[in-house]
């Protein structure tokens, strides 16, 4: 064997071994079992084609993430609203925010995180305070009744904080992109190099 | 078993230390599903047993999960581990002697951790519940002297090529060592909070993926072309599975703590690879029913066969449960659900079970030199099993389904426990039925042993016709 480094998909055996080893595999007995090396069929190369793609699509980072106080405000401006503080019955209440709020930019998210108007009493003095503050909502998570700092941290913004927003392309989604590139590059080129591995053996015979 | 301790590695006969840990490992899965059918009747009828603390599900629980992992699936795998890796290698074991101490060290330290969890000794994290010195006493006394006796076994093989199933015995070997030493730091060093919940379901998450998945789908690569006589379909996709699964599977830990306050990009990217799960899953299940070509009569003769593809089809609901229940929007409605229990089941009861049963059954025949003793006992503790856990399995889903939509919709929690009530009786009842298989097939195996007709020499066992 020689390094070869001009051809980083051809095997490194030279071609005496690499008969040696053909003969060995049709050949070789490994305790009454013998392997065959045949192509993966192709539905199956499409699975595994359509597994990776489904896993990035239905893990995608904007989905099924804790809601963060941002799509809360048009809830709290409501809250405060002359008209919903008259109305005496919770129930009645809550439902005129949500009539209120149907068809705002936030109904998407609103529907998969309805909150009870008991929750919303003790989160929108929470959100007002952050308003006040200048705090961007997006950064803030809301955990049950609780509104709280993102555990995101993503990259520095001038005043040498962390984004607390998730974005949509995502740390750990990112590096999985390259994790995976790495793999699939990396099997490669080492099945590439090792002795032939396409090599098909014929084993007609039973054991 | 004790006048092999002491005897020269020379005098002890070829596969004995397999035959220890193949009727060890079926008198633990006796015990292991005793446990799981009388902490069953305790949640369907909760009046069962009181007044004795040690008879109560909180002392009980994890004596059950860990009487089956260490106990019945983990010996269960050194056994097809000391009969396959030499019958591979065309060779004998490294050391039979060294095996019949580890299948010793392996009981006596089974049942002194067991007794320390029973009296509630215990590290209070989910499936790494021992304590710290039972922890060592299993890496020390059976973790490593099993993969020595594993990786010697290969280096000493009188073959060129290593075959696909030892290339995961032996990876598996080397995994669970890192897995139990590294996952249990906790225990060790006394870490705490997240970096301790992170942990725990490394070694969970790890002790499935690298250890328990592998091995069990090695044992299916041997049993196919052993039993049927085809070759194996194809070595590539044993390279894609084996590669696979060291790389997808080791990484989505932190899917199992979807709602725990870690960094969100640990939760994406271990969700991500948590979908990629199904990539060694399609690669196993191709090459095993691709390997059956011509064959498939044998699924409804050959008991060893049935289980093994069995097991192999159950692979297919447990890779898409385990994909896709991961991911958050899912995980939001099932996670602390019983359908986690059911999912958990599956794995062990459904998938893992029926491989190494197939392994036990071909094994233990083999190396008796004996046929198995009864078919149709063989026939009962298939279908008992199969049946117990697809009422158990079923039950415990939708009882998980109800489960989430209590929590989501925050109906009262004693609304839900009555709305789960008869789910809890048929999990019962299907715990049941996998317990008695148990019993059947323990005396089915001692028959073998004792009266099963001797298979000549230079045959197998399934060469020959079943007599009962």
């Amino acid at each position: 064997m020689s390094w070869v480094f001009s051809n980083p998909l051809v095997t490194l055996s030279d071609s005496e071994k690499n008969e040696r080893d053909k003969a060995l595999w049709e050949a070789e007995d490994l305790g009454g079992i013998t392997e065959d090396n045949n192509r993966v069929p192709v539905p199956v190369v499409a699975l595994v084609f359509l597994t990776v793609l489904t896993a990035f699509a239905i893990t995608f980072p904007l989905w099924g993430q804790r809601p963060t106080a941002a799509i809360y405000v048009d809830y709290v401006k409501t809250l405060n609203s002359p008209e919903v503080q008259a109305i005496q019955d919770d129930a009645v209440a809550m439902q005129k925010i949500v009539d209120a709020n149907k068809g705002s930019a936030q109904a998407s998210q609103i529907e998969r995180h309805p909150v009870s108007l008991d929750d919303l009493r003790i989160l929108a003095p929470q959100i007002e305070a952050l308003q006040k503050n200048g705090a961007d909502l997006r950064e803030y998570t809301v955990v049950g009744p609780q509104v709280v700092l993102s555990n995101y941290e993503g990259n520095k913004k001038a005043d040498g904080t962390r984004e607390r927003f998730q974005p949509w392309w995502d740390i750990g989604y990112t590096i999985d992109i390259f994790y995976l590139l790495a793999f699939f590059l990396g099997a490669t080129i080492v099945i590439k190099r090792l002795p032939p591995s396409s090599w098909e053996p014929t084993h007609k015979h039973d054991h | 078993m004790l006048k092999y301790l002491f005897a020269k590695n020379e005098d002890i006969p070829t596969g004995t230390a397999a035959v220890f840990f193949g009727f060890s490992s079926i008198v633990w899965f006796v015990i292991g599903t005793g446990l799981g059918s009388f902490n069953a009747a305790k949640l369907a009828f909760p009046d069962f047993v009181m007044g004795n603390e040690f008879l109560a599900f909180g002392h009980l629980r994890q004596v059950h999960v860990h009487a089956v992992i260490f106990g019945w699936i983990s010996m269960a795998f050194a056994m097809a581990m000391m009969y396959i890796t030499p019958a591979l290698g065309n060779t004998k074991l490294w050391s039979e002697k060294l095996g019949v101490w580890n299948c010793f060290l392996w009981n006596v330290g089974l049942s002194l951790g067991l007794t320390v969890l029973w009296a509630g000794i215990t590290s209070g994290r989910e499936y790494s519940d021992f304590p710290w010195f039972i922890d060592l006493y299993i890496a020390l006394f059976i973790a490593i002297p099993l993969s020595l006796n594993v990786w010697m076994t290969v280096i000493t093989r009188r073959t060129q090529g290593i075959y696909t199933t030892n290339w995961f015995f032996v990876g598996a070997c080397f995994m669970l060592i890192i897995v139990f030493l590294i996952g249990n730091l906790p225990e060790f060093f006394h870490l705490t909070g997240l970096t301790e919940a992170y942990l725990t379901w490394w070694f969970a998450h790890n002790v499935l993926g690298l250890w328990i998945t592998p091995v069990a789908a090695a044992i299916a690569y041997y049993t196919i072309p052993k039993v049927t006589g085809n070759p194996l379909y194809s070595h590539r996709i044993g390279h894609l599975h084996f590669w696979s699964v060291v790389v997808f599977y080791s990484t989505p830990a932190a899917h199992h703590l979807m709602s725990a306050p870690l960094p969100e990009w640990l939760k994406s990217f271990a969700s991500v690879e948590g979908v990629l799960i199904l990539v060694p899953a399609v690669a196993f299940v191709s090459n095993i029913l691709l390997t059956m070509q011509g064959k498939w009569n044998m699924f409804v003769e050959n008991l060893e066969i049935r289980f093994t593809i069995t097991g192999c089809l159950l692979a297919i609901p447990l890779n898409m449960q385990g994909g896709f229940q991961q991911t958050r929007a899912i995980n939001w409605y099932v996670h602390g659900t019983g359908w986690i229990v059911a999912h958990a089941h599956l794995a062990l009861l459904g998938f893992s079970t029926f491989l190494e049963g197939a392994a036990v059954y071909l094994g233990l025949q083999t190396l008796m030199k004996r046929k198995l003793y009864s078919l149709t006992l063989g026939n009962v503790h298939f279908w008992l099993l199969l049946i117990g856990f697809a009422i158990y399995w079923i039950s415990m889903t939708i009882a998980g389904l109800i489960q989430g939509a209590g929590k989501i919709y925050e109906v009262p929690y004693i609304d839900v426990v009555i709305a789960e009530h008869p789910y809890m009786i048929a999990r019962w009842i299907g715990g049941t039925m996998v317990f008695i298989s148990n019993v059947v097939w323990l005396y089915n195996m001692w028959m073998t042993a004792r009266e099963g007709t001797v298979v000549p020499a230079g045959r197998m066992p399934h060469e020959l016709a079943y007599e009962r």
